[in-house]
């Protein structure tokens, strides 16, 4: 295939305890920022950013993030992932994320915005091994346009494959097309503009945490609606619709919260945005 | 030839009467979320359900599969086949429906097993005791009808009509409508039956499991919708 327009590779390794990266290697239009220790965590954050603004006509863009055993990490990004017009090629950006044994990810990055005529594709595949745990969540909005019209963009295609000792475990398909989709229809968006998806995946997953989460969602305030369901191996999803990016990250943030508590016995840092 | 060509198609028509005892019956696959919520009351908001149901999900994930294991029966590609019935059962990600689907491809292949004696079918059965296969009604089907020398796109359509004719009767049952007008729905649908099958017989490979946020959720929401009279 042809060149990559920014390239990240990451590696986390648990070193006594703390968790630091082993190498980060980053080329083109692909950064992340010095790491973050909030709050004393033995962990960092690590912010990606985007040094041209946006994804442009035909980029690609290539992460991999491999976390060693025990190694923990927040991965977020600076701001929303910006999609620009593509009229000769879409937008492609692959990550590949490997968890050794009883690693731990938060990978919660901002909302994708596409802008009109954009098309973009992102493909996620997830290699974890027992005891590892993963919290991956995606935004997508009704994009840009000069006009103010909502759902200009060309295409978003999102594919999520998770694996689970070498099984797939997860397998995750989102794909809008406004041309070819009425999004207001019934089984559609319904309504909505914006979808959120928090995908978890890990051991300590148990009906009273999906049955917390759910009155917790229930009391929040906003108009949105929310799915919950378990997955076919410990873990859950959930699915959200609503009509502003501020409530599905509230949303995202609150069950982060919910998670942070059960599992790891802490609040979950905000993470600044500067 | 003609003549039994006729009467493999026959024997294939069997699993599709909606009383093929597989438990159909106890799935709405989140219609009953619907008509909870007052957006499904009649003939008319059930058949916009669906339209949509059919045209996106079901051909999506189901139709596409039927298609695809058709191919790999062809050429005795077994792990393509398990690698479908994986990809089939964790694309979806509502726990009744994939829990319920799984039950009635389970059955489906217990009564399959009686009738035919079809070596792939033993071995998938073998594979579910192992825990090495989930079991997919659609699987069960195509192997079936490949079985019977049914053409592809016969089978990819009679598996839809198959699951159309259940989920006709539940709504008939749940909204609930007179059974003229469930019997009307089924013949309307005929032609968007077959549009559907042309689409999923040129469906890139890459569009499988392609996610319908509205019904997803509602079978998400049917884990807490209080009265209920389905499993998913």
């Amino acid at each position: 295939m042809s060149e990559w327009t920014g390239v990240l590779d990451l590696v986390m390794e648990n070193r006594q305890g703390r968790s630091v990266a082993k190498s980060v290697y980053f080329q083109g239009a692909f950064k992340v920022m010095r790491p973050v220790y909030f709050n004393k965590n033995s962990y960092p954050c690590y912010y990606l950013l985007n040094p041209g603004g946006g994804y442009l006509d035909g980029d690609r863009y290539q992460m991999k993030v491999t976390l060693g055993e025990r190694a923990m990490l927040t991965l977020t990004t600076q701001s929303a992932t910006k999609v620009y017009r593509t009229p000769t090629e879409q937008v492609y950006q692959e990550t590949v994320i490997r968890m050794k044994k009883d690693s731990y990810l938060e990978y919660l990055p901002d909302a994708i915005i596409a802008y009109k005529d954009a098309s973009c594709y992102q493909k996620n595949s997830v290699y974890m091994e027992k005891g590892a745990t993963l919290l991956y969540a995606e935004i997508l909005t009704p994009g840009w346009s000069p006009e103010g019209e909502k759902f200009s963009y060309e295409m978003l295609r999102l594919k999520t494959e998770i694996y689970m000792e070498g099984q797939l475990v997860v397998f995750d398909h989102i794909k809008l097309h406004p041309a070819s989709q009425d999004m207001n229809e019934l089984g559609f968006m319904e309504g909505y503009t914006h979808l959120g998806s928090l995908i978890v995946v890990g051991e300590k997953t148990n009906d009273a945490l999906l049955d917390r989460l759910y009155e917790v969602l229930q009391q929040e305030a906003g108009e949105f609606a929310f799915g919950l369901s378990k997955l076919a191996v410990p873990g859950f999803t959930i699915r959200i619709l609503a009509n502003y990016t501020q409530v599905i990250e509230r949303i995202i943030s609150v069950c982060h919260h919910v998670i942070s508590e059960e599992w790891n016995q802490m609040k979950p840092s905000f993470l600044r945005k500067y | 030839m003609g003549i039994a060509m006729t009467n493999h198609a026959l024997s294939l028509l069997q699993l599709c009467d909606s009383s093929f005892p597989i438990g159909s019956f106890s799935q709405s696959f989140g219609l009953e979320t619907y008509i909870q919520k007052n957006k499904v009351t009649d003939a008319d908001t059930f058949s916009e359900w669906l339209h949509v149901y059919v045209h996106e999900q079901l051909a999506y994930a189901d139709g596409l599969a039927v298609r695809l294991s058709y191919d790999a029966l062809d050429i005795d590609d077994l792990d393509r086949i398990w690698e479908l019935d994986r990809i089939l059962t964790v694309q979806n990600l509502a726990r009744e429906s994939r829990d319920g689907t799984q039950r009635m491809g389970d059955r489906m292949l217990n009564i399959a097993e009686a009738i035919y004696k079809i070596p792939v079918l033993t071995t998938y059965a073998q594979k579910i005791r192992d825990k090495q296969a989930f079991g997919h009604p659609a699987i069960v089907f195509t192997m079936i009808g490949h079985h019977l020398q049914v053409e592809k796109n016969t089978t990819v359509l009679y598996y839809l009509y198959s699951t159309v004719v259940s989920l006709v009767q539940n709504a008939v049952r749940a909204i609930p409508l007179g059974q003229t007008a469930g019997q009307k729905i089924i013949y309307t649908f005929q032609q968007q039956l077959q549009q559907t099958t042309d689409k999923i017989m040129k469906l890139d490979e890459e569009e499988f499991g392609v996610v319908s946020p509205g019904l997803e959720l509602s079978q998400m929401q049917h884990e807490r919708v209080g009265i209920r009279i389905f499993s998913s």
